[in-house]
This record gives C-alpha cells, structure tokens and sequence, in this order.
C-alpha cells in the first residue's frame, strides 16, 4: 500500500517536473514570473487533442507538433511583445504576462468553450503489476520516460551547445554577454520558446492523462510555481527535485488527511521552505 | 507653491464632493458599481503601502480580505455581535495575522517574498475549506442589514467611502512621518537603510500589517454586503492579481495612483462586457498586454507630466526594451 502511494507520488512527480523546467528556465535566465504559463500548457494539450480529434494522431506523435508549436508561440511572443518591456521592472513583465494569461485563457474559452475534454486512447487503461502489492499504469511510465528524455535534452542544450553558451551568459550578466557578440534579444526569444515548448510538452502528456479544459492554465501555474521554489532556481536538477518532492507528499498528505487537505499541504509545504531554505533545497546559503 | 497647493485641495475637495452626493442621483445598479470600485480602491490602496512604498510585492493581499470577511462573519452570526464591532475587530485581526505572518516571511525578497504570501493565502484559503467554525466549502450565511433596499445601497457606499478616504489619509500621513521616508529607504536599498539606523524589520512589519488592517476593513464590509461568504471567491488569487494590476496600472508609489487604477480598470471591464457578451474578457486582457507595453509608469504618470500621444508611448518602449 505504501509502495503504491509511493510509486504514484513519483510518476505524478515527473509530470511536475516537466511542468515546471520551463518556468524554472525563464524565470532564471530573464527574471520572469511567467504567470501565462498553465495557459501555454493548456494550449500544448488542446493542440494534441484537436490533431487526435480530427486526424486521429496518436498523443506519443503529437507531441513534436505541440512542442514545435508552442516554442514557435513562446518565440514570438517574447521577441515582439516581452522584449519590449523586458527592461522595466520585474513588476511589469508580471503584469503583462497576467495579460497574456487572459487572453489566451478567453480566446480558447470563446473558440472551444469550456467544456472538459479527454484524448481516449485505446491503451489509456493498460497497466502492469510489481510483484503483488503495486500496480502501475504503463502510459504513465512512459510518460515519465519521455519527461527524463526531455530533460536530458534540456540539459544537452544549455549545457553543451553554443545556444547554452549564450542562454547562461545572457542570465549572468547581460552587457557583458551583449559586448561579446551575443544577439541578446534573439537569445531571450528562444530561451522563452524553449521554456514554453516544454510547457507544451507537459500539456500533451497532461492531456493523456487527465481531462483537459480551457481553464486549466491556472492551477498548474500555481503547482509549478511551487516546484521551482522548492527546488530552487538555477539548476537543472531543482524542477525534477521539486518535482518528486511535491508528487510523493501530495501522494502520501492526500491518503493521509484525505483529498481535501491537498492545497493545505502543497502550499504550507512551499512556504516552510521558503522561510527555511528561501534558495529551494538545493540552492545554496541565503 | 501655496497657490498651487491650493489648487490641488480645491480640486480634490470638488471630486469628493461629487462622489459623495453621487447616489443621490443615481440607481441602485450604479451605486453598487461605484461600491465595487471604491473597494477595489482600498485594496490596491492597501496593497500600495506594502508593494508600492516598501518594495515588496505581496502575492497574497487577498488573505486579509478573506480573514476580515471570515471574521466579521463568525462574530456577526456565531456570536451575535454588532457590524461595529466586527468591523474593527476585521481590521485588526487582518493586521496581526500580518504581524505573525510577516515577520517569517518579510525576511524574504522579492519573487521569493511574492510566491511566499501567495502560498500563504492558498494555505489559508484550504485551511478555511476544511474548518469546522467557518462551515468550510457550503459558506456561511451573515445576518442581513436591518434597512431598506435603497438604505442598504447607500450604507455599504459610504461605509467603502469612509473607509477609502481613511486608507488615504493614513497612507499619507505615514508618507509625511519618519516611517514613510524608512519604507522608501527599505524600497530603494534595504542594507543601505539597515545600515543608516533605520530598524527595517519593524518598518516593513508596521507596513505589511497596516496593508493587513485596510484589507481586512473591506473584506468586512464586503462580507456584511453579500450577507454570505465562500472560501473560494473570498480568497480568490485572482482579486489580488486585481489589486496588484490597478495598482500598476494607475501608477505604484503613488498616494493616488492605485484609485485612478482601480477607477478606470473598473470603468473599462464594465464597458467592454456592456459592448462584448461573449468576448469582453479578451479584450480585457489585450487592455492590459497594451497598458503596460505603452504606459509601464502608470496612467498618473501621464497625468502629472501632461505627456499623451505617441512619442511619450514610443519614450517608454525605447526606454524599456532590449
């Protein structure tokens, strides 16, 4: 029973973690509370929904397109909206993203109302069993595979490429960055595509999962806010800590104190460690 | 100077005058629109103390405004107390939940301190639902004010009037005190003020809980006006993102900034859905995504400066973009 709570806390983990690598990444590099994020996730899931609604795509296809979508979205939404403003304070960027969120929030509630949808797969109930206390779903597995592929790929990127050169140069001090030849503005662009591709990500895995509907985007802003704070900013390896950290106590609080006491327990949890460990349990000293 | 001072009284005092005889002459759906703005004003007021003056952008205002509401309705209904007595004990109940609370997490800075009030209102938001004195999630019932329909709109206005024009002139005689000019220090450089003397714990506590204190008063009125309270939309996020966007939108740090927020924000949301049934949202939101691409100062920093037009808008991109 145990075992099961346990392996539950961490697939819903992963998830998560997808969730909130985007965020965690903008926020970083650009000093950006990117409030439209939950949105950019709803639209990842509709996009996998309308192309396994109306051409039957399967979700696992699919993906490449919302990911290929939304960094395409995000790109331009930083670098002819948020680059503009991008110098203002941080209060500003906030605002403007909120503006963001209801208007993605409102065009798809006005194109596809409200009404909650669900991409039914034919192996959408398909599970295996470990040894004979645990059962797990196999499309969550594979859906926590892809969330580790994708890091990975994330990782691969800032780390080793000449774009991550430029993406961790721009975040640590942008004149600097600028004098050595970085196009600073283009830079910002993909970093925020990439952010809210990955976002994209997550909605085509969420929306397997779970039912999908227009006003999803602000509850899932909220849980990755909380990811990327418990697992602190700067690090590739925060969102996936914060990630399994959230999945495994909201597993275990929700069997505990019953499902009511979820929120209770997320948000005291974020706020403990904030006044303990305000850089997130990885960041270093305050 | 004298002259110009004289000016502003006099105009000021004639706005105040029409706002105050305004519902004689009005209907009841007017009156209560204009209730609803001069709530909202109180709280971006509020919420200008702590996130405009001192710096730190609270995510979480709305707790206040849920525990002013709670407050005033457990002692109203469990305890058969009289609205003058819940609303002040709305007040400062609010204000030493934000004594208690702030004194952990003013230690933060800023996104840090904004997420961290926020987890602090979605906490208590939860905590509410699962209560048994606040009957959790099916809300709970106030008694109904004793007056006629026409005497109720009247009484909620000039009490959210009362209340705003009190939040002003406290705001502004703590800008005129030494507290004012230790938050603005706190805002601009906070080791610099710890530094000079200045004791920035208690600054920025007495700040978060006089935003506390001004919340939790229109939380109380609001909850009294409703005469029924629900978790949800009393600690509902998006009434302080409301609060927050008139505040910037008016113009932050600024004593009139967030009531010229509140007023037009309002007025706008109001038109559009009288114009777009379906789709008034939308446009509410490209209102804001242009607001703070063309005027991040404020709408009052248009006013005072006399800027319009194009080149004051092309000003603020060029001064802001990358």
């Amino acid at each position: 029973m145990l075992l099961q709570i346990l392996v539950n806390g961490i697939l819903m983990g992963g998830l998560y973690a997808l969730m909130a690598i985007g965020m965690s990444l903008i926020w970083g590099v650009m000093n950006i509370i990117n409030i439209a994020h939950g949105s950019f996730i709803m639209l990842g899931a509709f996009t996998t929904y309308w192309l396994f609604a109306i051409l039957g795509m399967d979700p696992f296809v699919s993906l490449a397109f919302s990911i290929a979508l939304l960094f395409a979205l995000g790109y331009g939404v930083q670098r002819y909206l948020i680059n503009y403003v991008i110098r203002a304070s941080a209060f500003i960027t906030l605002i403007l993203a909120f503006g963001i969120e209801i208007f993605i929030n409102n065009a798809a509630l006005v194109s596809w109302t409200a009404d909650i949808r669900k991409v039914q797969v034919a192996y959408g109930a398909a599970n295996f069993s470990l040894g004979n206390y645990v059962t797990i779903p196999t499309i969550r597995v594979v859906a926590f595979l892809l969330v580790i592929v994708i890091s990975i790929a994330f990782f691969y990127i800032l780390n080793r490429t000449n774009l991550g050169r430029s993406i961790r140069a721009t975040s640590q001090d942008l004149d600097a960055a600028r004098l050595v030849g970085v196009d600073v503005a283009k830079t910002y662009a993909i970093t925020f595509g990439l952010g809210v591709g990955a976002a994209g990500a997550a909605g085509t895995l969420w929306s397997i999962l779970f039912p999908i509907s227009p006003i999803m985007g602000g509850e899932l802003t909220l849980k990755s806010f909380v990811v990327v704070i418990i697992g602190g900013l700067g690090s590739m390896l925060g969102p996936i800590i914060g990630g399994l950290a959230l999945g495994i106590t909201e597993a275990f609080g929700t069997n505990w104190f019953g499902s009511t006491y979820g929120n209770l327990i997320s948000f005291t949890i974020l706020v403990l460690v904030l006044i303990i460990r305000p850089k997130g349990i990885l960041g270093g000293a305050d | 100077m004298e002259k110009k001072k004289l000016q502003y009284a006099l105009i000021g005092g004639f706005i105040l005058l029409i706002v105050v005889l305004f519902p004689l002459v009005s209907n009841n759906f007017i009156i209560r629109f204009g209730t609803d703005i001069l709530m909202f004003a109180i709280m971006a007021s509020a919420w200008n103390i702590i996130g405009g003056y001192t710096g730190y952008a609270s995510f979480g205002n709305v707790v206040f405004f849920g525990i002013g509401g709670y407050i005033t309705a457990i002692l109203m209904e469990k305890a058969g107390m009289h609205f003058a007595v819940a609303y002040l004990a709305a007040g400062f109940g609010a204000a030493l939940f934000a004594v208690l609370i702030g004194l952990p997490v003013l230690r933060l800075h800023g996104h840090y301190f904004a997420i961290a009030t926020l987890g602090v209102a979605e906490a208590m938001k939860a905590l509410v639902q699962n209560l048994e004195i606040t009957e959790g999630n099916s809300g709970i019932y106030l008694p109904m004010l004793d007056l006629s329909i026409k005497g109720q709109y009247y009484f909620f206005f000039y009490m959210m009037l009362g209340t705003l024009i009190l939040t002003l002139l406290l705001t502004y005689l703590v800008l005129n005190a030494k507290l004012g000019y230790s938050l603005i220090a706190i805002r601009e450089d906070e080791d610099a003020a710890n530094s000079v003397g200045i004791n920035t714990t208690l600054s920025k506590t007495i700040a978060f809980a006089l935003s506390g204190f001004f919340t939790g008063l229109a939380g109380s009125i609001y909850a009294y006006q409703q005469a029924f309270l629900k978790p949800g939309p009393a600690f509902s996020v998006q009434t302080t993102v409301k609060m927050i966007v008139m505040a910037v939108f008016g113009g932050m740090g600024k004593l009139f900034g967030p009531l010229i927020g509140a007023f037009s924000i309002e007025i706008i949301s109001e038109t559009l859905s009288n114009y777009f049934l379906v789709a008034h949202t939308l446009f509410f939101g490209t209102v804001v995504i242009l607001a703070i691409v063309f005027t991040p100062k404020g709408l009052i920093d248009m006013i005072t400066q006399r800027k319009f037009g194009i080149s004051y808008f092309l000003e603020n991109i060029r001064e802001h973009r990358i």
